[in-house]
């Protein structure tokens, strides 16, 4: 569980970028080398491969080999994986479970020190 | 793996909280505390209303980190046992709180429309024992097919912007 949770965490903080949700969405009408991705942004084309790499190493897009145009493609797989509602809901809710964890660890913080 | 089919719709997840009962109950139906830690990591929830009676409303607003992001989902509570169980419904919603179909909103084919969560508190004396059903929640969409056309849609809606 542990692990699919980290899978899961990298594919929704790569989804969480404007930009990286843009440039799933041009390429998932059809496949486009780095240049193309960078037309529609005032970003240098460093800030919109670093962008890529985020999106490659969360499984979302696979650049291709060809040394001159290495054109980018969509791979739907992670998509496949957090359509799975069961584990994205659950995902949410250790999150939220985490974070209601520490919040109460701070009230109580916060308790101790006002009774000091 | 199970071949029991109510396993596989819903979320069960039980956790222990080194605090006491009623404060885990403040945590679920107090908004200000609610908005503290409702949704993932950076996540925030700037809006959290909660009319606690049966039939009442429940309207939350959740907010990605960057804000970009807002989801709303409305319901009402079916079942409040001060300070044991807590029953209540959830759909996506406009910021208005009408209900809105899934599709509509351009998520797949295969996104609940109507879930139902459950909180089941026990006393452990100090601790308290926190057991949370999400019942309602179909195990697949059917494949990335759905997230495709989401993205599609997505790809419309961006060129419509950037057009402008």
């Amino acid at each position: 569980m542990r692990r699919e949770d980290d899978r899961l965490s990298q594919i929704f903080a790569a989804l969480a970028n404007p930009t990286r949700r843009a440039i799933l969405a041009r390429l998932a009408q059809g496949e486009a080398t780095v240049n193309e991705l960078a037309e529609p942004f005032d970003m240098s084309l460093p800030a919109i491969s670093k962008h890529i790499k985020v999106l490659e190493r969360a499984g979302l897009i696979i650049q291709g080999q060809q040394a001159q145009y290495r054109p980018c493609t969509l791979d739907v797989t992670p998509l496949e994986e957090i359509s799975r509602w069961t584990a994205q809901y659950r995902h949410i809710w250790e999150a939220s479970f985490d974070r209601m964890d520490a919040y109460l660890n701070e009230l109580n913080q916060q308790e101790k020190n006002h009774d000091q | 793996m199970t071949n029991n089919p109510s396993a596989q719709d819903a979320v069960v997840i039980e956790r222990i909280f080194n605090a006491p009962l009623h404060l885990i109950w403040q945590m679920w139906t107090d908004p200000k505390h609610y908005q503290q830690w409702y949704g993932p990591q950076g996540f925030t929830v700037p809006v959290a209303e909660m009319d606690l009676r049966v039939g009442g409303r429940r309207l939350v607003c959740m907010a990605s980190p960057d804000g970009s992001m807002k989801m709303w989902t409305v319901g009402e509570y079916v079942e409040i046992t001060p300070t044991t169980r807590l029953v209540y419904t959830e759909s996506p919603a406009d910021e208005q709180g009408n209900v809105v179909s899934p599709a509509a909103m351009g998520m797949p084919e295969g996104y609940p429309a109507t879930t139902t969560v459950t909180v089941a508190l026990e006393d452990l004396g100090g601790q308290t024992k926190m057991v949370m059903t999400h019942a309602g929640i179909p195990a697949d969409s059917g494949g990335g097919r759905g997230w495709k056309q989401a993205f599609d849609k997505l790809a419309d809606h961006i060129e419509a912007i950037l057009n402008k």
